[in-house]
């Protein structure tokens, strides 16, 4: 169900492509920076915009990764339990959510951060450590890992609508997307037990303030 | 700034609508003091120049009195005004048509460009800068708009090669889209890139290490650094680079290596049409292609024995 919604997302974005055109064709912008004529960033109309785009990608990016490498590591660990097929399918729609992010930061021209391998391992570290503890462990990772995400979405979305909603609805459109998925993996993750695990308001708040550093390291190098 | 231009113009505007046959003058006086206000004015299409000088002039003088004065005399003058200018110095040599102000960083450019044609004589300095700007009609004593001295010399003739390359790899890819041209090997691709850009310094190879030194000194760094980021994330990206990992990082700083030890070697080259530079340059290259191969394969077996080590797992 969720991909036929991105499709339709994708073909939605290609539709509103053109009108995008028109208007960025204000901004005196070399024609060699977007390779297509379709994009769901605008092409920014100054060195500013650039920044700002940039660093908001760069992170997105970043998250997406990351959580890609916790549900790994979650499956590394519960893969073989009756979780394993919910943690695989949390795990596939990140895998969307990063592909999407690549394609972005492609099109854009964008540079991916550069600890990216500290993400990597960490990420995993993070997702096996906490299935080590159970089901309920992972799922509490989920929640708080997921919440963080949310927020730092929402944030965006706000940055992203003080500044100009029309000039950036297709990418609007991407995040929000994200987030909505983002937020069910959480509510999933309170589904199934999060809340018992023992310890649980020190392993969400320890969790959420690592992701905190991790968004906000990921935005500058 | 804008303010206070803006409020220069009543001053010369009005004598324009009093004195007709004097406008000329003080239209040249009035060009000569303001400056572009917006990016958007600039961005009208394409036009006649009368009709855009007459908009601009419009778009100028719709707060005075005088609109309707200086209406009549903007639709009367734009002819005398083309004949009676002086110089090109005010017409735009950027492409935009009607364009009558021009920025300072327009102004510096062209007069940088214009001491390039000095460098050889007089290397990077100040004196090639005050010989351009008087090539251009201006006092020598311009120079003085030029905080980092040779600094803004070099680092405005980097740009400029860098544009260039971009330009001619923009031209490149259109045609292998428009399926005129062939599409080249990743090796091939950079190994060309890299000399056309190096052939751009042939005409002051003799004063390059100058140039080098000044980009060392410690206020250009940063500039002479983001150039040459620059220069290797647009090659790579018209070589096809789409990556998103820390291969982003790898190739950039391949890349980078790649090119600066090979404008080093063509520093002290003395071969006909630098040709062992060139050669240094194919061997470079062939060397990363052989990293990236002997990687790949070391990829391939490690994940041949994690294979066979799940099989005899299981």
């Amino acid at each position: 169900m969720h991909r036929a919604a991105h499709t339709a997302l994708y073909d939605w974005s290609n539709i509103l492509g053109p009108a995008m055109i028109r208007q960025c064709l204000n901004c005196r912008v070399p024609p060699q920076l977007s390779s297509r004529a379709y994009s769901v960033v605008p092409t920014p109309c100054d060195s500013e915009e650039k920044e700002m785009l940039d660093r908001m990608l760069r992170v997105d990016h970043a998250g997406e990764y990351g959580a890609n490498r916790i549900y790994a590591g979650q499956m590394a660990v519960l893969g073989r339990t009756s979780t394993g097929p919910l943690i695989q399918e949390m795990w596939d729609q990140e895998k969307l959510h990063l592909s999407k992010f690549n394609e972005i930061l492609a099109e854009n021209r964008v540079r991916p951060t550069a600890l990216l391998p500290l993400w990597n391992i960490a990420g995993f570290l993070l997702g096996a450590s906490s299935a080590l503890l159970g089901k309920e462990g992972a799922m509490a990772c989920t929640v708080a890992v997921e919440e963080s995400i949310s927020e730092h979405y929402n944030s965006q979305i706000r940055a992203l609508m003080e500044r100009d909603p029309e000039r950036y609805t297709e990418l609007l459109q991407v995040i929000k997307e994200f987030r909505d998925d983002e937020l069910e993996h959480h509510d999933t993750g309170l589904e199934h037990d999060a809340e018992k695990i023992p310890g649980y308001w020190l392993i969400k708040n320890a969790i959420q303030l690592g992701c905190k550093a991790a968004i906000y390291v990921s935005q500058r190098v | 700034m804008g303010n206070v231009l803006r409020d220069l113009r009543p001053l010369v505007a009005a004598p324009a609508a009093t004195k007709p046959q004097c406008s000329s003058l003080s239209r040249s006086f009035h060009r000569a003091t303001l400056r572009l206000q917006d990016d958007s004015k600039s961005d009208k299409p394409p036009s006649s120049s009368s009709t855009t000088y007459h908009e601009h002039y419009q778009a100028h003088s719709a707060e005075q009195d005088t609109a309707a004065a200086a209406q009549e005399d903007s639709t009367s003058d734009p002819a005398a005004d083309q004949a009676s200018r002086p110089n090109t110095s005010y017409q735009d040599q950027g492409g935009e048509q009607g364009e009558e102000y021009e920025t300072e960083e327009q102004l510096q450019a062209r007069i940088l460009t214009a001491a390039l044609e000095f460098v050889p004589q007089h290397g990077w300095s100040m004196e090639a800068i005050a010989i351009g700007a008087e090539t251009l009609g201006l006092s020598s004593a311009s120079t003085g708009m030029f905080y980092n001295g040779a600094g803004d010399l070099v680092l405005h003739f980097l740009a400029q090669c860098n544009s260039q390359l971009t330009d001619i790899l923009a031209e490149q890819h259109n045609q292998v889209q428009l399926g005129q041209a062939e599409r080249k090997k990743t090796a091939d691709f950079l190994r060309d890139a890299v000399e056309t850009r190096l052939r751009m310094l042939i005409p002051y190879i003799e004063s390059w290490p100058q140039a080098m030194s000044i980009l060392l000194l410690p206020h250009n760094i940063p500039d002479s650094l983001k150039h040459l980021s620059t220069l290797v994330d647009d090659i790579w990206y018209y070589a096809g680079d789409r990556s998103t990992d820390m291969n982003w990082y790898t190739k950039r700083a391949a890349l980078t290596g790649i090119y600066n030890t090979t404008e080093l070697v063509m520093l002290q080259d003395s071969s006909p049409d630098f040709q062992d530079t060139w050669n240094f340059l194919d061997n470079r290259i062939q060397d990363v292609v052989n990293m990236a191969t002997t990687t790949k394969q070391v990829e391939c077996l490690h994940q041949i024995a994690l294979r066979r080590n799940k099989g005899v797992k299981r």
